[in-house]
């Protein structure tokens, strides 16, 4: 193979490179460093000087009972979310890869709700759950099963979307073949319905793996992040019972005029999201099959 | 050919753009609105536009509870909108900053009554233009009051007695909607207003310097446990699910019979019911001389460094001096008005009430607490872990200890 050699291709490819990386650094990487710097100083963001406090920001964050409330809730949510949305997005991709009846109706009742903003779908759910008198975001020992509803209804139908389009490129010849060295008819659930544990372990869930990795990275991340959809359905209440990490991040920064201290634990949540990214993909794509 | 067309085009363009410039002058204006609010920007620029055709007002609203300062923080760095309109005690906030310019002597200033000039004046100089006022107190529903024969309470005695006769009367005593943590802060420092800086006035410095504390004080513990008399006179089950125009709507359909609230709440009374006949009193402190609250409100700021100097002073004359807008915005607003010879003509009910506490000069202005101890990062802070108490996540002690530990935080 001819490698490029010598100044002329050299600049060619950091031509090419170039916008890319500067997006990648202005948007970024600068605003990341500049993150961590305030994260060692005590700026209320209105003054010009930034008070020098080393790591008393973060030693801070260790004795903080809200801080560490946030990330409770942070967590719980992240876990059962990331387990119930991948479960029920498998799930009904399995159900509408089969042979149901109006499946392109379903599709599109499943997909529709994450056209609508998290916002908008947080201020609905809270008001209906009240006119339902079921009032589960008005209990501290409640509101978490009650967001995890309106995220679940919210964003299965995408999620599920992913794992249709992966269970669609399982090449047919797999299924062929099986039934060719005599596997049960019903292995083949593409036509006739959704297949037993055992079969379906052997050929579509290893063949889904990519899409695992997709789904289960994207929610864990997306999780991790909720914000909008908890300003508008709790308020981060009662209480402080559905406060996420971000919403604390944004009230210590901004109401609570602690820039400095806010951007410590932005600081603490970008390394969790990068350690458990890294984890994530390195675990998941070890069980990937190249097709 | 060809260039010289390009360059005809270019030389007119540029003339077009320097004469547009110099015919209209756009101000921009950052609004921290509260949902009563909204709307009269549109009021402010019409006006604005009928006297001064010249000048646009550009207009970004946001939330006052939430976003305005978040967004003064971001402006500060970047630069200043030419105007701001938040809440009286945003003067002492900012002016303590060195952004917002002195309009001591302005000639505008006498359209606005003393009191309002007075609420504007941060260390001798005035730096906001004060448009209307709030009253806070507890709301009452007439018709229970007086088909149970309920007098207005003076002492916590005469309170208890009324909650104890509505209960036998399966009438929820209060309202509330503690969804809206907010309402909580708001309550909170009505009760500490009357019971706290009434009697210091400079508590909240007294707190920043280590002498006093919510752990010992006994009389703010007293401000929180009236939380929990509250919470345990309204809808418990409901009030954490409950937001605010629905809870209103019941107490105007005689589900309840007081809300501890403010003027805010007048255009939802209305909305459902604009016959609704209320009134207002101070909620009882321990002593029996609680007052009628006073919270002057909307209040207009002009950066120092505006370079439409001579326009935001345009702008501020037609505010105070226009006084057909400034009904307009008192009827929206259902708010009291801070601008000489200005009379609103919407109904207000509980007006009689007012008039009787200021004859009585038991008349309080909110600001003696706002300006001990900052709402963002500090009261709406204690309000969520009082929410937290109510809820049985917290210990009472614990509540007090939280709020103690944002000593730091506490200086508006």
């Amino acid at each position: 193979m001819h490698t490029p050699t010598g100044f002329g291709p050299r600049l060619q490819s950091l031509s090419l490179v170039l916008p890319g990386l500067v997006v990648f650094t202005v948007g970024l990487v600068i605003p990341m460093v500049i993150g961590l710097y305030y994260s060692f100083t005590s700026w209320d963001g209105f003054t010009p000087e930034l008070p020098w406090v080393g790591l008393d920001n973060y030693l801070k964050m260790l004795g903080d009972e809200n801080v560490r409330n946030a990330w409770g809730f942070t967590l719980a949510f992240t876990v059962l979310n990331t387990i119930v949305q991948n479960g029920l997005a498998l799930l009904f991709a399995v159900i509408l890869d089969s042979g149901i009846r109006a499946k392109k109706l379903f599709r599109t009742i499943l997909f529709l709700p994450c056209l609508i903003a998290p916002l908008v779908a947080g201020y609905i759910w809270a008001r209906m759950y009240m006119d339902l008198n079921f009032m589960l975001f008005g209990n501290g020992d409640t509101v978490l099963m009650g967001l995890l509803i309106v995220n679940n209804w919210q964003w299965v139908g995408y999620w599920m979307l992913i794992y249709l389009a992966g269970l669609q490129s399982i090449p047919p010849e797999l299924y062929e073949a099986a039934q060719v060295d005599g596997a049960p008819r019903w292995t083949q659930f593409r036509r006739i319905g959704a297949p037993r544990w055992t079969q379906f372990r052997r050929i579509p869930l290893p063949m889904l793996a990519p899409s695992i990795t997709i789904g289960v990275v994207g929610i864990t991340v997306g999780s991790l992040r909720v914000y909008d959809l908890i300003v508008s359905a709790t308020g981060g209440g009662p209480g402080r019972s559905s406060m996420s990490i971000i919403y604390q991040i944004y009230n210590t920064a901004f109401s609570g005029k602690q820039y400095g201290y806010g951007s410590a634990i932005s600081v603490t949540l970008i390394a969790l999201l990068m350690l458990i990214a890294v984890v994530q993909l390195r675990v998941l794509r070890r069980r990937e099959v190249q097709q | 050919m060809k260039i010289t067309r390009w360059v005809g085009t270019a030389l007119t363009l540029a003339m077009l753009s320097t004469g547009l410039g110099a015919w209209g002058q756009t101000v921009k204006v950052l609004a921290g609105q509260s949902t009563t609010d909204a709307g009269i920007e549109d009021l402010i620029s019409k006006a604005v536009t009928a006297k001064y055709p010249g000048i646009k007002l550009d207009w970004e609203v946001v939330g006052w509870g939430t976003d305005f300062q978040p967004k003064m923080q971001q402006y500060i760095q970047s630069g200043l909108p030419d105007i701001m309109v938040g809440k009286a005690q945003d003067v002492a906030t900012y002016a303590s900053k060195n952004v917002l310019a002195d309009l001591t002597g302005k000639p505008y200033l006498k359209n606005a009554l003393d009191a309002a000039v007075g609420s504007g004046t941060y260390k001798g100089k005035v730096y906001g233009v004060v448009f209307n006022a709030l009253y806070q107190g507890v709301y009452y529903n007439r018709k229970i009051f007086k088909d149970n024969g309920l007098t207005i309470p003076k002492t916590q005695a005469d309170l208890a007695a009324i909650i104890q006769k509505l209960n036998d009367k399966k009438i929820t005593p209060f309202e509330t909607h503690f969804l809206d943590t907010w309402s909580i802060g708001n309550i909170t420092n009505q009760f500490a207003i009357n019971d706290v800086f009434n009697k210091a006035a400079d508590w909240g410095d007294q707190f920043r310097a280590g002498k006093v504390s919510f752990a010992t004080s006994k009389p703010f513990q007293t401000c929180y446990q009236y939380n929990k008399l509250i919470y345990d006179n309204t809808w418990k089950s409901e009030t954490f699910s409950l937001e605010q125009t629905k809870a209103d709507a019941r107490l105007v359909q005689g589900k309840a019979a007081m809300k501890v609230s403010g003027s805010w709440s007048i255009q939802n009374f209305f909305d459902v019911d604009p016959n609704f006949d209320f009134g207002i009193f101070p909620f009882p402190n321990q002593t029996g001389d609680a007052k009628l609250i006073y919270e002057p409100n909307i209040t207009f700021l002009k950066s120092a460094t505006t370079k439409n100097s001579d326009a935001v002073d345009k702008v501020f004359e037609v505010i105070t001096g226009d006084k057909a807008l400034a009904a307009a915005i008192y009827d929206q607003t259902k708010t009291a008005p801070m601008i000489k010879g200005v009379t609103p003509t919407y109904r207000n009910p509980s007006q009689a009430d007012i008039d009787a506490f200021a004859a009585k000069n038991q008349i309080v202005d909110a600001n003696i607490g706002n300006n001990q101890l900052t709402w963002g990062g500090f009261q709406e802070e204690n309000a969520k872990d009082i929410a937290s108490w109510l809820q049985g996540k917290l210990t009472f002690e614990a509540t007090l200890k939280a709020s103690d530990a944002r000593r730091a935080n506490s200086k508006p």
